[in-house]
């Protein structure tokens, strides 16, 4: 991270406002802010921010509309800021692009852990494909298609494969169900939810030493599956 | 409105009787008014009939009382029955030969009957079956606003209470960063307290939508996701108890998000209940035609008296450590009744409280078949 990455905050509530500005300027960040949708379309132009704190629920329309044209110039990553019983909402927002979200109430860390990966993921987008991916003690060789955990050979089916590598492509960042579907089975893809569930199940006994207790793999429920790097 | 006048206004929803809870899909039984038009219909015609009876034919007369018929059947098939028989009765007393007999000397007036009959039952059906469609999807559009009425009041009520919430939590984190000792410790105690605050409100919050009559999304779910995802969230809970798992590779036909809560609740109220170091045990398995999910503790037990208070909104036990506000268990119950399932406490042998909670379903569990070969080969 440099110094001088912008991060635009759009949330109505001026007191969350006052703690995001006082969290991010912490670190470091430069912090504009808008209350409103019509100034954060604004700003989004004039200061061309490196990441985006986007609250859904603004008193001048719905925050999809501007993650929506947003999403047409630019890939500056946004974070969806959402409370815990709004499952759909969060899905339509990441659907929607956005690249994470913040669950309320969310601490400092936690704040800081999202946008440090969603700021990397975008830098890495710009960067070529790695041919090793790694996540902790697992290693994903890309050109020979072979995975090792601890530094021994797990075997896994294509499909486990394929979401392993894009969890770890996408390592730290939720992807959704639908994501997840339309990548490994197809933009066609007819599979039903429990399809997706089922084989993740089956990749999760493969590389979890207690697949009930989970340190990789972990479920957002009602949205889709994470993978942990940071523990 | 406050947050407290919209949960109210969210009870109101779902006790004023305002949105049925079960579907009466039966067609409107017709009213005594339709079988007074009926039978009057027919006597107007057949008074008329008598008047004209010298200028008009039989033919004119049959299309008079199949007009009868067909005002009688606008109220329904028993109304449109009853005017058929009417009208063949009086047809054939007042204008068929023999006059003023029941017999008929001319078979083809048979003929007549039958036609008036099958446009009676015809009419009669087809208003029946228009009414009872009418009538659903009046009561559709009722249901369908009454939902999003439920939808946008727990939204907004959510988002009323979660963000001082979320910024009491956000900035004491942020304070908790520079500082250390006692401070520190005072911070962490805000911190707790507001999450503990924030759980309270997500069971106010799931418990008004589950019993304002919103229905599960189910879905195949792995028993182990379910129980992973509950457990990653209690981790600082669990931390001072030695944890058992018996979770089987099987598939569970439930609601993710209100599982997870159902089992969050359970396990967080067995870690609440007994003290450090005390062992809990979660199984989860199959039965035939239902998913099968125990939490087992070895604390004091349940509290004296029947074994099903616990799940009494706002009951609280009078263990050694506060809980909350008492309506975990009754969380867990609606959940479990919502999924048409239930909840039992248990009092176990050799000390200590199980829950178990069963989740019934087809007992077809879908099958997905991975053909797949295993893709690296041991080198």
């Amino acid at each position: 991270m440099t110094t001088a990455d912008t991060v635009l905050v759009v949330e109505d509530e001026a007191p969350m406002r006052r703690f995001l500005r006082g969290a991010l300027q912490a670190e470091g960040f430069r912090v504009i802010e808008a209350s409103t949708l019509a100034t954060a379309k604004l700003l989004v132009t004039v200061h061309v921010p490196a990441a985006i704190l986007l609250d859904l629920g603004l008193p001048d329309g719905d925050g999809l509309t501007l993650l929506e044209s947003v999403r047409t110039w630019s890939s500056a990553p946004v974070i969806v800021l959402s409370a815990r019983d709004r499952e759909d909402d969060k899905v339509a927002a990441l659907d929607a692009g956005a690249d994470d979200y913040l669950t309320k109430p969310f601490g400092t860390s936690e704040l800081l852990a999202r946008i440090r990966v969603a700021l990397r993921h975008a830098r890495a987008q710009r960067a070529p494909d790695t041919p090793v991916l790694t996540i902790g003690p697992i290693k994903i060789d890309q050109a020979r298609h072979e995975v090792t955990n601890d530094g021994k050979q797990v075997h896994l089916t294509p499909t486990e494969y394929r979401l392993l590598v894009l969890l770890a492509r996408h390592a730290g960042k939720v992807l959704t169900h639908r994501q997840l579907l339309t990548d490994v089975w197809g933009p066609r893809s007819t599979h039903q939810t429990h399809y997706l569930r089922v084989h993740m199940a089956a990749l999760r006994r493969k590389i979890e030493e207690d697949p009930a207790r989970p340190r990789f793999l972990s479920t957002e429920p009602g949205v889709g599956y994470r993978l942990l790097t940071d523990r | 409105m406050n947050p407290f006048e919209k949960l109210q206004g969210l009870y109101e929803l779902s006790e004023s009787g305002r949105v049925p809870t079960v579907p009466d899909s039966r067609p409107p039984r017709a009213t005594t008014r339709a079988y007074v038009v009926a039978v009057v219909s027919v006597a107007v015609m057949t008074a008329a009939g008598v008047l004209l009876a010298p200028y008009t034919s039989h033919a004119d007369l049959a299309m008079a009382f199949m007009l009868a018929v067909l005002v009688a059947a606008l109220g329904g098939r028993g109304p449109g029955l009853t005017a058929v028989v009417l009208s063949a009765a009086s047809f054939d007393f007042f204008f068929v030969e023999p006059v003023h007999t029941f017999a008929v000397a001319d078979r083809s007036f048979l003929i007549t009957f039958a036609v008036m009959l099958a446009v009676g039952i015809a009419i009669g059906s087809l208003v029946s079956r228009m009414r009872a469609a009418e009538a659903e999807s009046r009561e559709r559009a009722l249901r369908a606003r009454a939902e999003e009425m439920r939808a946008t009041l727990l939204s907004s009520v959510s988002h009323d209470l979660r963000t001082p919430l979320a910024v009491i939590n956000g900035t004491a984190t942020s304070l908790r960063e520079g500082s250390e000792g006692a401070q520190r410790k005072q911070l962490q105690t805000i911190i707790d307290e507001a999450q503990r605050l924030s759980r309270i409100l997500t069971n106010l919050l799931s418990i008004t939508k589950v019993e304002s009559g919103t229905q599960p999304k189910r879905e195949w779910v792995p028993l182990e996701e379910l129980v992973g995802s509950a457990l990653s969230r209690l981790e600082p809970e669990l931390a001072e108890h030695p944890l058992t798992l018996a979770v089987a590779d099987e598939l569970a036909h439930v609601d993710p998000i209100l599982c997870e809560q159902l089992l969050i609740n359970l396990v967080e109220n067995a870690t609440k209940h007994t003290p450090d170091g005390t062992p809990i045990e979660v199984r989860a398995r199959r039965e035939p035609r239902a998913a099968i999910l125990e939490i087992a503790d070895r604390g004091p037990g349940l509290p004296e008296g029947p074994a099903e208070q616990v799940f009494e909104k706002w009951f609280r036990g009078s263990t050694m450590r506060v809980g909350g506000v008492g309506l975990g268990l009754a969380v867990c119950r609606a959940i479990a009744v919502a999924h048409d399932g239930s909840i039992e406490a248990v009092r176990r042998d050799g000390g200590g409280a199980m829950f178990r909670v069963t989740f019934p379903d087809d007992g077809a569990p879908p099958k997905v078949e991975d053909a797949d070969e295993p893709l690296a080969k041991a080198s």
